[in-house]
């Protein structure tokens, strides 16, 4: 196993996205503000979708508004390159699924289940296993689970859906979004753990 | 220091990460997660590139993202220990016990079932919600869009039957 991590360091040192102080920056940076606008808990993101708390939708929507149009200018700007994930009809379909019934249950994704780890939630860190489980058994049967993804229509965004009109697309998601996250009122969870926690 | 921090300054701050991120003096590529998941549980139970197909097919953008999950986890272990505070071992969280019950072993069993059920089915969408709706929402993905409505419809439907309010049943 330690040989597999030294790999992984190896592997990141020799891509040209970044060093291995720079990725463990950006991670570091990520769960920071994960944790301290508190989107690894249970109650904001399991009660988002039972409608007790607004928290992950204003912050996603405020996240995706403000993104859009600062990679449409990078992107303009010769910084930086789409790179947009391919769509998979089936596999895209079935996985979301999946990762919704996931996603309520746990009540955290794939990332702020680390955070909570780091917060001393035990059922968070059961989840990061049962997640490692998943991972290996995705992989053992990928050969099979490979057959029935598509079909593929290919690395697609809306302008390509929509014959063109990039920048009017970017500008009206991204305002809508934005409006929409100033619309929503704030319901917040009310978490007494969060007042008196226990140390 | 504020014990957190409102909902606008979040996605702010998130926003900015990932300008720096996606931008070449960053990284020059989008934030994602699960990739990095199935990676660290791929070094984990010695499922090498060299005889499993799936392990060479994500070599590259899965070690990004399992040492960026490796910074993840400090950089959540740092703001909850000096920053909120919040440092605390707990096995259930306060919304499971109001809205489903407060056995122990029953949190941990739906959190393995559930943990499963998300990594496995990120994988097989070919993205999480990192991947998928803030990096793919922000690059105006198909793929990302689709991931959305479906994964968000799918968790409020499961989450109407699976969390009953104690009492509205008897």
């Amino acid at each position: 196993m330690t040989e597999g991590i030294v790999h992984m360091f190896d592997v990141v040192a020799a891509q040209g996205h970044g060093s291995v102080w720079t990725v463990l920056f950006i991670g570091f940076c990520f769960g920071a503000i994960i944790l301290y606008s508190r989107l690894d808990k249970f109650e904001k993101m399991a009660g988002f979708m039972i409608f007790e708390d607004t928290l992950a939708p204003r912050m996603a929507m405020m996240t995706v508004a403000l993104s859009g149009v600062g990679f449409y200018a990078l992107v303009q700007g010769g910084f930086a390159e789409y790179q947009v994930k391919p769509t998979l009809l089936g596999g895209l379909l079935v996985g979301a699924v999946l990762f919704g019934m996931g996603l309520v249950i746990l009540g955290k994704c794939p990332s702020a289940f680390f955070v909570s780890v780091s917060e001393g939630r035990v059922d968070a860190l059961v989840g990061v296993i049962g997640g490692m489980v998943g991972g290996a058994v995705f992989t053992l049967t990928f050969p099979w689970i490979n057959q029935l993804m598509g079909p593929d229509l290919g690395a697609i965004r809306l302008s390509d859906v929509l014959g063109g009109y990039e920048l009017t697309i970017v500008l009206v998601l991204s305002l809508t979004l934005f409006v929409v996250a100033l619309l929503i009122p704030t319901v917040d969870y009310h978490d007494p753990a969060d007042e008196n926690p226990k140390r | 220091m504020p014990r957190k921090i409102p909902w606008w300054a979040g996605g702010i701050l998130m926003s900015l990460l990932f300008f720096f991120t996606f931008s070449e003096w960053g990284a020059g590529r989008p934030i994602g997660a699960s990739t990095g998941m199935a990676y660290l549980s791929e070094v984990l139970f010695g499922l090498d590139a060299d005889s499993h197909e799936y392990t060479a097919l994500i070599e590259t953008s899965g070690a990004w993202e399992g040492v960026m999950l490796i910074g993840v986890f400090f950089g959540g272990l740092f703001m909850s220990l000096f920053v909120t505070k919040t440092f605390h071992i707990s096995f259930i969280p306060t919304l499971w016990k109001a809205r489903k019950n407060s056995s122990v072993p029953s949190r941990m069993v739906w959190s393995f079932i559930a943990g499963f059920l998300l990594v496995f089915g990120a994988r097989l969408a070919g993205g999480c919600n990192a991947g998928h709706i803030l990096s793919g929402g922000s690059q105006t993905a198909v793929s990302g869009m689709i991931f959305t409505v479906v994964a968000l419809g799918t968790g409020m439907i499961t989450g109407r039957f699976f969390y009953k309010r104690k009492g509205s049943c008897s």
